[in-house]
């Protein structure tokens, strides 16, 4: 090849193109074009229907229930009409058993999850950082996680009794699981790219630890402390349905002896809400602690 | 670093067994020294005594494979209206609009709370039984189905789409194969969820045969080397149906060639 | 060939399906109320335990097709309850609350029969522990079986000391966890009944109120209850389970039958000194009574209006109609039995003064 010359730009002029030896492609078999469809309803509409589909299969529920009882498709022991389960419900609220036992449900779980997640975080990291620690402890962990929380019920009964402490520790035991793997598995995915980095400027272990490691492992223990909430809430409900003497399990087990379905229900509603209101909560906080992150999956290699 | 490894790395295998093996010989040392007075404090060769005639006797067959069949019946009865739902929600806007919501409200409500309503509904037996299992079972394959489908890769569907591919080869030929490792983490969730549930089951649902009803036996009569024997049965199977699930799930990946994540 | 293969295994699968209603055409379901023991599994301390030890009911439906299945529920009076409302028992042994529990919830059920009467509450403590008296339970952790006839007679018993339910920290316990309880100190006393004296015969537990007066008050009836619809479409079966019902309790009756009793009762794996102490002082002829006599009605009519009160039940229920005695009485008069146990009145110590007419007029409440 001729050595690269420079040429002024004036003078450069792009070659012209042959146009008769070109290869085409041979024209493509006639298909009918799919017909993309686009929706010819006007924005707000469109707004409009798109928000109130999710309420659609919900009311349609709701009367059907209310429709069933009216006309006595099913017994009432079998499911009680919904208005009977809003009387409950607002009962529960006006005579304050329902602040007093959500509140005891409450902090049972933020009391274990704490617990469990201090312990969690403490495994974890021990285990990520030395591999030593990780070979003697890690089987043995795997093992013991083997057994459900229902599973070291009995166990623990007979150990602690039936008092608050059985609840912290099964619900800490709970909580400890998915966040101690998951901070292990934080730290064996810390990016390798950066690792070197960090080794070519020699850093100490201690350094690359706090200033590498961990800040890229912040999603992934974020997940972990999500699910071992998830986790200490089921387990909460549990313990409770089983030995207790307040909270939402309490209601649910005192509805289901007297065989007042209503109470169940208005429990069980009570579980849930709360349990999805803690999941946006979890949610709101990792958007935020997202919100100036590279979008997980970005590596440097 | 590797290096080390390759080394060392027969010894290390057995570094696991160390605190087992130092766990079990404090317990027999304290058994035997009698440190503790407590009725509940069982010797090993107590435990081991009561597994052999657990066996022997044939109770701990017919427990087992009374959960074990449970276990069965509601996983796949869960999966497979699970793989339906998930599918439907993730394919279909319109479905994912109308019951995505709900569905995710539902799911938030601890599953052991539904046990009363179950027992009203279904009764004591196994039928309630096989319910709360399947229920158990279709969380999460929903779930990760909806989300492995929702999760293709772009880059492969504009493939799909220069190809000219119709929705049916698109779903049939790229999106379900994209979202297989996502399916079989939901079906292994699934796994290890209808085991809990089948525990839960049995313990809250009380009637008929099962391990988990032994543990309660055990527990009632005090009779804590019942309950340990329990506890590691349950242990023994829940890791043995991981390990089912991870083989399964290997030899598929390497059957379709995709990676292993 | 695939296709025949097809075929044939839904042919198989047809049949089976279609055959299992038919294998279970004729099925006589008998619930208990307790988790009982033994094996094969049985209960005491009634005339139906007797029944199910001696197989009287089989015996009675040898030969008609009809098979008889016995169910025992460790969740006692309201697991019971769920059963019924899912149709999967004909017959019940259950206790008072829970059977009004169910009716004021709309079970359409049927009472035939008192089948265990007068049985006493316990309290118990663990061993060593400071609580000497009801009283001395405010503020302590009490387990108590809820929704089973004990309930309503622990509210009494702590009204009676001046506590209610919520000056106590109420734990809801089965038979079997409360037992485990007391022993491992995880509770600080518990209601319960006989099952409590084994453990104290062992030293584990203390018995701090038993009852002493034999206050009608402070004991529970259970009664055979009957699905309303099945009473209606197998009113012979029904005729001859009551039957059985009230030749088990003349044998259980029977004075020189005590010592039998016992032992046929302690195969449940109660032991025999339980079961002396429960019935200490008391005749097996008074507590194994199948009479619907006043006292029956007014503990029952006296139950619900106070599971109102307590809020235990939201709707009022009157045990008008509930009572079914036409087969009571027709056995009674078939075996010539109609003087053999006593009707007492509302208090439970007053004989009635007419015995014939007192049975008689319960009739029609």
């Amino acid at each position: 090849m001729a050595r690269a010359q420079t040429v002024r730009l004036e003078q450069y002029t792009a070659p012209v193109l042959p146009s008769d030896n070109v290869k085409r492609l041979p024209p493509s078999p006639a298909r009918s074009a799919r017909k993309v469809e686009v929706p010819r309803t006007s924005a707000w509409r469109f707004n409009l229907g798109d928000k109130a589909l999710p309420w659609l299969l919900p009311l349609t529920l709701l009367g059907l229930w209310y429709l069933g009882v009216e006309r006595g498709w099913l017994s009432e022991q079998v499911l009680p009409p919904p208005a009977y389960i809003y009387e409950t419900l607002s009962n529960l609220v006006t005579s304050g058993d329902l602040w007093l036992n959500a509140s005891a449900s409450l902090q049972r779980v933020i009391v274990g999850f704490t617990l469990g997640a201090f312990i969690g975080m403490a495994l974890g990291l021990a285990m990520g950082l030395s591999r030593t620690v990780e070979d003697y402890l890690l089987p043995t962990f795997n093992a013991l996680v083997q057994i459900p929380v229902l599973g070291w019920l009995p166990f623990a009964l007979l150990l602690f009794g039936i008092g608050e402490t059985l609840k912290y520790v099964l619900i800490a035991k709970a909580a400890m699981v998915p966040i101690a793997l998951c901070t292990l598995q934080a730290f064996h995915q810390a990016p390798k790219g950066l690792l070197e980095v960090g080794r070519a400027y020699g850093f100490s272990r201690r350094q690359s630890v706090i200033s590498i490691v961990l800040p890229a492992a912040i999603p992934t223990l974020f997940t972990g402390l999500r699910l071992g909430f998830t986790k200490a809430w089921l387990s909460l409900v549990v313990v409770e349905l089983v030995a207790s003497s307040e909270g939402l399990g309490y209601l649910i087990v005192y509805g289901r002896q007297l065989f007042q379905l209503d109470l169940v229900m208005a429990a069980v509603v009570v579980v849930g809400a709360l349990g999805l209101l803690i999941d946006r909560g979890f949610d709101y906080l990792e958007r935020r602690l997202n919100r100036g992150r590279p979008t997980a999956g970005a590596r440097l290699s | 670093m590797s290096a080390v490894m390759s080394v060392g790395s027969r010894n290390r295998r057995y570094r696991g067994w160390v605190l087992p093996i130092v766990g079990i010989a404090v317990w027999w040392l304290a058994s035997n020294q009698g440190w503790s007075q407590s009725g509940l404090f069982v010797s090993p060769e107590k435990v081991a005594a009561t597994a052999w005639d657990q066996i022997a006797s044939g109770k701990f067959w017919r427990a087992i494979s009374a959960s074990l069949a449970r276990n069965l019946s509601g996983f796949s009865i869960g999966t497979t209206l699970g793989l339906v739902m998930g599918c439907l929600l993730g394919l279909s806007r319109y479905f994912e609009r109308l019951v995505g919501p709900s569905f995710n409200t539902f799911k938030q409500i601890s599953l052991f709370a539904w046990i009363p309503l179950i027992s009203v509904w279904f009764g004591l037996g196994d039928l309630a039984k096989v319910v709360f299992l399947s229920l158990a079972a279709l969380v999460p394959v929903v779930v990760n189905t909806c989300d492995g489908l929702r999760n293709v890769p772009p880059n492969l569907l504009e493939v799909a789409r220069v190809y000219r591919f119709t929705r049916w080869q698109t779903i049939i030929g790229v999106m379900l194969p994209a979202a297989l490792p996502s399916i079989f983490t939901g079906i292994y969730l699934a796994l290890v969820y209808s085991w809990l549930a089948t525990i839960g089951a049995e313990y809250l649902l009380v009637s008929g045969e099962g391990i988990g009803n032994t543990l309660i036996d055990g527990s009632e009569h005090f009779m804590m080397d019942l309950v340990l024997f329990g506890m590691v049965v349950i242990g023994l199977v829940g890791w043995a149906l991981n390990a089912l699930a991870r083989t399964v799930e290997r030899r598929m990946q390497r059957l379709y060639g995709i990676a292993p994540r | 060939m695939e296709l025949k293969f097809h075929k044939g295994s839904i042919a198989v699968a047809l049949a089976a399906i279609l055959a299992i209603p038919l294998a279970h055409a004729d099925v006589l379901r008998v619930g208990v109320a307790t988790a009982g023991g033994g094996d094969p599994v049985t209960f005491s301390g009634s005339s139906l335990g007797i029944v199910r030890n001696q197989q009287l009911l089989e015996k009675a439906f040898a030969g008609t097709g009809t098979e008889v299945q016995w169910f025992f529920f460790k969740g006692a009076g309201p697991a019971i309850n769920e059963a019924l409302s899912n149709q999967q028992l004909d017959f019940a042994y259950q206790g008072d609350l829970p059977a009004v529990v169910g009716r004021s919830n709309g079970l359409d059920t049927k009472l035939l029969a008192a089948v265990g009467v007068r049985s006493n509450l316990y309290l118990a403590v663990p061993k060593g522990s400071p609580l000497k008296s009801v009283e001395d339970l405010k503020g302590k952790k009490v387990a108590i079986f809820r929704g089973t006839n004990g309930h309503l007679v622990a509210i009494n018993l702590l009204a009676e000391h001046g506590l209610t339910e919520r000056d106590i920290k109420v734990i809801n316990l089965d038979t079997g966890s409360t037992q485990a309880a007391l022993v491992s100190n995880g509770v600080d006393a518990a209601f319960g009944g006989r099952e409590l004296f084994k453990l104290r015969d062992q030293g584990l537990i203390d018995i701090i109120y038993d009852n002493p007066d034999q206050d009608v008050r402070y004991t529970r009836q259970t009664a055979l209850v009957v699905r309303g619809a099945y009473e209606k479409e197998h009113p012979d079966n029904v005729q001859k389970v009551v039957d059985t019902l009230v030749d088990a309790a003349k044998w259980t009756s029977e004075d020189s039958h005590r010592d039998a009793v016992f032992a046929e009762w302690a195969k449940s794996n109660e032991p025999a000194e339980s079961l002396r102490a429960d019935f200490k002082g008391v005749s097996i002829r008074d507590r194994a009574s199948p009479l619907v006599d006043n006292f029956l009605l007014g503990r029952y009519q006296a139950v619900a209006d106070q599971a109102r009160e307590e809020k235990l039940i939201r709707r009022p229920v009157s045990i008008d109609g509930w009572f079914e005695t036409s087969y009571l009485q027709s056995a009674l008069k078939t075996k010539g039995l109609e003087n053999y146990w006593t009707p007492y009145g509302p208090d439970g110590k007053q004989p009635a003064v007419n015995a014939v007419a007192a049975v008689t007029s319960k009739q029609g409440s």
